[in-house]
């Protein structure tokens, strides 16, 4: 019997951010999993960020957590995604090599003095008077703790799918599912449903040829998932795109009853915005072609990444597929693609801490909450990990608002809303996506880092002086007069008009395609560009900024009526029968996530509110008409 | 409370053959029950027999008859209220429904607030904003082309048409969110000109119908039709000739009207505001001068000019200068004093206060030009929707300014977010104006509506 705070079961992207941040709060922490070498897998694409996710990254390292500096440990390729569009949803992504990453997350989680490692498969849990106690493996060890935090992903009663025949009880290929735990947690009254996912067929990058193909490299631009130091990038590689044709259309719908999605073997539901590819060519007719991305593994391999032709095909029909891609003539298979069915517990049940409603100490994080993404995870480790060592130490919990951070948008949809697909997140989610950026991601969140102790010296140090790196570049362009002849020929290369007396840098920057950097540049000045954005977008976009955080304070008043638990819903006749019914299921903590709940109606809250009012001891003197 | 049984007389007090009386709420069976007394072998629950006329006894709480009436049982939410109600009609005059209602507030019921009913059919999701308010309209209107806008404004056609173009707008969000959030994807980058069309059909509608405000406005308020004319020419005369009353006073003596007097009328089923001035003349009485600088005023601000010249005279510079600067109608007065072999050659329309002539004649022509292009299917049904309020005014032209910003960032280099910014800002002003609101505003409106809490 060993004891400890907290106990994180799962030790993927959302159980090793429950880790570290739990052991920064200060909790002894047992990060406990079935496989202690696949630590911070990457199970799907080698890539971590992208549109909103790499904003969730950037508010990850803000708060303390590892996936930013793993990532800029293991990144063989950056992009920013959307650099044409408006600098609000630019958006970072990093391709990475799986094995570089495992290590990296590993390395940095071994730097957590009060973090141990435990390898165990987790049978059940334990509770005594209603609160967990502790867990028990399948071999009969036991770990007691205050609070636990479980980050299953897709192992509880996983199960592969390879077309109609194969059918393996799987976690991810190679790795067993979680039965036990599934059946224990079934007894306690949870809800439990399916959903599906997929992945695609993995290649020999010797096999391609890669010289015939459009090859995609990175950005030259230094950029650093990370605000705490900037450690030297591995070399950088290639993706290389290609394009299915009519061939691989005549396959696929040659085979698609041999699919385990259209043969009927999958009940699941799957995510729209990825779907297999056997899903595209049904869905989508008439599209001619669709783009497929080969994009490394890593490194020290030639294995190469499939993206865009997921699918739940028995492998022979993988294989053949395959070769009917322009480029892929030849291709060896070195891994087939599957889909993936897992349990996952409905997100409504659980508070906007991530516990489970009603029982004390226990917390959900990841995929088993419905979402996707390794992005997703990892946002829902932290607060997860932040509020079981919160519930440990009787502290306030942490709860991020809509438009605070990107995660707070994620938690509230997924509690106040639940899903009906896997949850992936969209800069469109956000009400206040202006607000919600990767530029100020460490801006935002900075001070509640520091209210709960989540950074080290040396880690404040550098986020204070990166803040106030940026605050002087906004200085300085709000005072800086620059001569016309110091940006005629600027000015003249973007087509803008030209200055016929000194303005200030902030005033000119304002001009479409005109930017900090270059302004500075034309004064003989050279600044650092990640440190810049903030600056530019502060100037450019000032006018909505203050426009955002206007809508945002009023919603925020909506989220601080709250609404008591002794509402009972179901016998609420001044509310729509729809509303009753779902408010009865979700119990919104206040009248902001009522709002955001489908079918309930803005009368429906105006009732709610009134109820409320109506239900509170009144004082002498209190009166309705 | 929030839906604690309420009373009201549905008809206007007084001397009528039947009123009625209107109990709704959580409850409102109980409190009735209790005074009445159903037809022997009914049930004790009125909800038990829906929506049906029951002819009951209605007693006082000390058992005494008040009446024998006619109740009719409405369980929520198939009701106005959308919470149970129930019609009681009783005898009119001033004793029975007086009666009646104190035994139901005896028996629990509390007197409602004006408009309660249909505040209540608002909260519960029967009625939204936009329709509520006709149900205002329609109880207020004094012509039948009130009536009927009022009446097309609550069958839902002003909501259908914002909640149409909250859809569209909708659209319009989803391919600009495509844009943002899936880069490099199957499909190619929407062409800018396809979402560029779209906000601009958007844009087209609202501006159609906020072009509609000042007919609206019009509508609700009656149109301003000012008389006006040198002194004696019998604008007076004309005056309580079109209202059918002796309304102004009429004399020989040119000067006698001195201030502006107004009426309300109605031409044609149109609601009028009819105004009678002093004659315009250069006069040394101070009095008489203030009259004449109210009816330069009156004449300023007027929808329709009446002007008034008499038909055996050729017009004056002045009036023609009216005539050709002004919404005007001209009318001939003293029609029956020309011989009929001159009348061809007048222009104008020749009006007789003593014979009739033209009255009819000069009321076309003024809601012609009062209510022009809304006249032409004269106020059938379906009259397209007019913006009846200012409240709705605001929203779309809020709306539309957001559109236009929007446009903006929609050329080929613009900004998507920002144009997706304002798209937003669109949506949510057509929300608020069929009442699907921030919960700022609720708040607001609950606070300012309701006393709470203190």
């Amino acid at each position: 019997m060993v004891d400890f705070d907290v106990i994180v079961v799962g030790g993927g992207h959302a159980g090793t951010e429950a880790s570290a941040l739990a052991s920064r709060c200060g909790a002894r922490t047992l990060l406990l999993t079935q496989n202690l070498e696949t630590i911070g897998q990457m199970s799907c694409n080698p890539a971590i960020g992208g549109i909103a996710k790499g904003t969730v990254v950037r508010e990850v390292d803000a708060l303390g957590g590892i996936m930013g500096r793993a990532t800029d440990l293991a990144r063989i390729q950056f992009r920013m995604l959307n650099r044409s569009k408006g600098p609000a949803v630019w958006s970072p992504r990093a391709q990475c090599d799986r094995g570089l990453y495992r290590r990296a997350v590993r390395m940095l989680l071994e730097q957590h003095a009060d973090l141990r490692f435990a390898q165990g498969t987790v049978s059940r849990f334990q509770f005594k008077d209603g609160r967990v106690t502790g867990v028990e493996t399948l071999d009969g060890r036991q770990y007691r703790a205050r609070a636990i935090v479980l980050t299953a992903g897709t192992f509880l009663r996983g199960r592969i799918h390879m077309g109609l025949e194969t059918q393996i009880p799987a976690g991810r290929a190679g790795d067993s599912p979680s039965v036990e735990l599934a059946q224990n947690l079934a007894t306690y009254g949870l809800t439990v449903e399916r959903f599906k996912t997929g992945t695609p067929p993995r290649i020999d990058g010797r096999s391609v040829r890669l010289d015939r193909l459009p090859r995609q490299d990175g950005d030259e631009d230094p950029y650093w998932f990370s605000y705490f130091g900037r450690v030297d990038h591995p070399k950088q590689m290639p993706c290389y795109l290609t394009t299915t044709g009519p061939e691989l259309r005549e396959i696929i719908e040659r085979h698609l009853r041999e699919s385990a999605l259209y043969g009927g073997a999958i009940s699941g539901r799957g995510p729209r915005y990825c779907p297999s590819i056997e899903d595209k060519i049904v869905r989508f007719p008439n599209a001619e072609r669709h783009q497929v991305f080969l994009e490394p593994e890593g490194l020290d391999t030639h294995e190469m990444y499939v993206n865009g032709l997921s699918t739940s095909l028995p492998p022979h029909v993988q294989l053949e597929y395959l070769r009917s891609v322009s480029g892929l003539e030849q291709v060896e298979m070195t891994r087939p693609g599957y889909a993936i069915e897992y349990d996952y517990f409905p997100p409504t049940q659980l508070e906007s801490t991530l516990q489970v409603k009603h029982v004390p100490g226990l917390f959900f994080a990841g995929q088993i909450n419905g979402t996707t993404g390794y992005e997703e995870a990892a946002g829902q480790g932290v607060i997860a990990g932040i509020n079981a060592a919160a519930h440990v130490f009787d502290r306030d919990p942490l709860v991020l608002r809509r438009d605070e951070a990107f995660i707070g948008v994620l938690i509230d949809d997924l509690v106040s809303r639940g899903v009906d697909e896997p949850y992936r997140l969209f800069t469109s989610r956000a009400e206040f996506r202006l607000l919600l950026r990767q530029d100020n991601a460490l801006r935002r969140l900075l001070p509640t880092a520091e209210r709960l102790g989540l950074l080290n010296e040396s880690e404040r140090g550098l986020a204070y002086g990166r803040l106030e790196a940026e605050e002087v570049i906004l200085k300085r362009a709000q005072l800086t007069k620059i001569l016309p002849i110091r940006v005629e020929s600027l000015l003249e290369r973007l087509g803008s008009a030209p200055i016929d007396e000194p303005v200030r840098i902030a005033e000119l920057v304002r001009r479409p395609g005109l930017h900090l950097v270059d302004l500075f540049e034309c004064l003989g000045e050279r600044i650092d560009e990640a440190t810049a954005d903030w600056a530019e977008i502060e100037i450019k976009y000032s006018g909505y900024l203050e426009r955002e955080r206007d809508s945002a304070n009023r919603l925020s008043r909506m989220n601080e009526f709250e609404l008591p638990d002794w509402l009972n819903y179901p016998v609420l006749a001044s509310l729509s029968y729809e509303a009753r019914e779902k408010l009865n299921r979700v119990r919104p903590g206040n009248l902001g996530q009522a709002g955001r709940i489908p079918g309930v109606s803005p009368s429906d809250l105006q009732a709610l509110v009134l109820e409320v009012m109506r239900g509170r001891p009144r004082r002498e003197g209190a009166c309705f008409t | 409370m929030l839906s604690d049984p309420i009373v009201a007389l549905a008809t206007p007090p007084g001397r009528s053959a039947l009123a009625v009386v209107r109990v709704s709420g959580t409850g409102a069976f109980d409190v009735v029950a209790k005074v009445i007394v159903p037809p022997a072998g009914g049930p004790n629950w009125l909800g038990a027999i829906p929506r049906r006329a029951t002819l009951g006894a209605f007693v006082a709480p000390d058992g005494r008859q008040i009446d024998r009436g006619i109740y009719i049982a409405f369980p929520g939410p198939h009701s106005y209220t959308g919470d149970d109600l129930i019609e009681l009609t009783c005898h009119g005059g001033s004793v029975v429904p007086t009666q009646l209602m104190s035994a139901l507030i005896s028996a629990g019921a509390r007197l409602a607030e004006p408009g309660e009913f249909t505040r209540r059919a608002v909260l519960n999701g029967k009625l939204d904003l936009v329709q509520a308010e006709a149900v205002g309209d329609l109880i207020d209107a004094r012509a039948p082309a009130q009536a009927t806008a009022a009446l097309h404004q609550l069958e839902g056609g002003m909501s259908a048409r914002i909640e149409e173009l909250r859809e569209q707008l909708m659209d319009v969000q989803s391919l600009l969110s495509y844009e943002v959030d899936f880069p490099e994807e199957d499909d190619p980058p929407i062409p800018r000109e396809r979402i560029r069309s779209k906000i601009h059909g958007v844009t087209g509608v609202v501006t159609q119908l906020l072009a509609t405000a000042p007919a609206g406005e019009r509508l609700r308020e009656g149109a301003l039709v000012v008389l006006v004319g040198r002194p004696n020419v019998g604008k007076s005369s004309l005056f309580n000739a079109l209202l059918g009353i002796e309304r102004a006073i009429v004399t020989e003596v040119p000067g006698t009207t001195r201030d502006a007097i107004e009426a309300w009328t109605e031409f044609e089923g149109w609601p009028i505001r009819l105004a009678d001035t002093a004659g315009l003349r250069v006069s040394e009485d101070p009095v008489e001068q203030l009259g004449i600088e109210v009816s330069r005023r009156y004449m300023h601000s007027a929808e329709v000019v009446l002007l008034c010249a008499e038909a055996d005279r050729p017009l004056t510079a002045e009036e023609v200068e009216v005539v050709r600067t002004k919404e005007a109608v001209l009318a001939r007065t003293k029609a029956d004093q020309v011989a009929p072999s001159n009348e061809t050659a007048i222009e104008g329309t020749l009006v007789s206060v003593v014979t009739g002539q033209g009255l009819a004649h000069v009321k076309a022509l003024i809601v012609s030009r009062a209510y022009g292009a809304q006249n032409q299917g004269r106020y059938a049904l379906d009259l397209e929707p007019v913006l009846l309020r200012e409240r709705h005014r605001v929203a779309l032209s809020h709306a539309r300014d957001q559109l236009l910003e929007a446009g903006t960032f929609l050329a080929e280099e613009g900004d998507p977010v920002l144009a997706a910014h304002h798209v937003r800002g669109a949506m949510i002003a057509l929300e608020e104006m069929i009442g699907i609101v921030d919960v700022e505003d609720l708040l607001d409106r609950i606070f300012r509506t309701f006393c709470v809490g203190k």
